[in-house]
């Protein structure tokens, strides 16, 4: 199907911006990864999200299709560079699981909850994919037993989150380059 | 932040409370005389039941996709060594109350503490 070039620039446009967004997602990734929150007594396993600040904001800005592949590359770049295949699959469920609930939150309950809140949503979808994707494989439900303290921790770094998406949304919306996506998704 | 996520927090909070509140009332505490035992699941079966001594112990969980080695000291249970990938489990720490665990993950491995061996929880394991 042939495209006008305006449509095409558009496309353009949005894989641009997906390729940059993955980008900076994997950086903050590593960047978290070298964070040892497990010797500050906290959760093992449990990770302050930085990525899903692209992700956020991806959604807030593109489609929902576009934040998808965003998701998947984003998982998988991540695994490839931090060498944790065994996780790969935990990491996959939690972050579309995460996903899932944030694009439904923006599309249909975006007039209520502020980004803070969905970002809250977000994190707390994740770290519940991981644990139910640790209790079928495990084929036990004794890892519930951390689930208060990753409710508690999702809370705190929900909102760190939000904070950050919502001064990323507001600078990303004075470039060019993101223009005709404003109120795409509107918030 | 709005109404709507201020409301999103408190529940969420009050929910983890609740959960947690039932711990620090119950008088499940380990040390001497208490005869906790941990069990070790691979892959959803139960492998071995350490009671949980003062004395040094060391158990090692070989299967086809690695090795954990587990030390038990002080009436608790520690991850000492594993060679997966992520080494998540190393960060559980030294535990020692009934139902806490250490999870290997790509290994399989889950260590739970349970109460004074005999209890009925641990024949639910045996299938």
């Amino acid at each position: 199907m042939p495209m006008s070039s305006s449509e095409s620039s558009t496309a353009l446009k949005r894989t641009v911006i997906v390729a940059l967004f993955a980008a900076v997602a994997v950086v903050l990734s590593i960047m978290e990864a070298q964070i040892p929150l497990a010797g500050m007594g906290l959760m093992p396993g449990a990770k302050l999200g930085f990525a899903n600040i692209m992700i956020l904001t991806c959604i807030y800005f593109l489609r929902a299709r576009d934040a998808f592949v965003l998701v998947i590359l984003k998982t998988l770049l991540t695994a490839f560079l931090l060498g944790t295949f065994s996780s790969l699959l935990f990491s996959l469920f939690g972050s579309l699981f995460s996903f899932v609930v944030m694009y439904l939150l923006v599309r249909f309950g975006g007039k209520r909850l502020s980004v803070i809140g969905i970002s809250i949503a977000g994190g707390l979808a994740h770290n519940t994919g991981q644990l139910l994707a640790a209790s079928i494989v495990l084929k036990s439900s004794s890892t519930f037993y951390y689930f208060p303290m990753l409710l508690i921790t999702g809370v705190v770094t929900g909102i760190v989150v939000g904070f950050a998406v919502r001064y990323v949304v507001a600078s990303l919306s004075k470039i060019s380059l993101f223009e005709e996506f404003l109120g795409g998704t509107g918030h | 932040m709005k109404r709507a996520d201020v409301l999103l927090v408190s529940i969420v909070l009050i929910a983890a409370l609740a959960f947690l509140a039932p711990r620090w009332f119950s008088d499940d505490k380990g040390g001497p005389g208490k005869n906790l035992v941990a069990n070790i699941m691979v892959d959803g079966k139960l492998f071995k039941t350490v009671q949980l001594t003062e004395e040094d112990q060391t158990v090692e969980v070989r299967t086809d996709r690695g090795y954990n080695i587990l030390k038990v000291h002080d009436y608790g249970i520690e991850m000492y060594d594993a060679d997966c990938p992520d080494k998540v489990c190393l960060g559980f720490g030294f535990i020692t109350l009934p139902k806490q665990t250490i999870v290997c993950l790509p290994h399989r491995v889950l260590v739970e503490i349970a109460g004074a061996s005999g209890g009925d929880e641990i024949d639910a394991y045996v299938q």
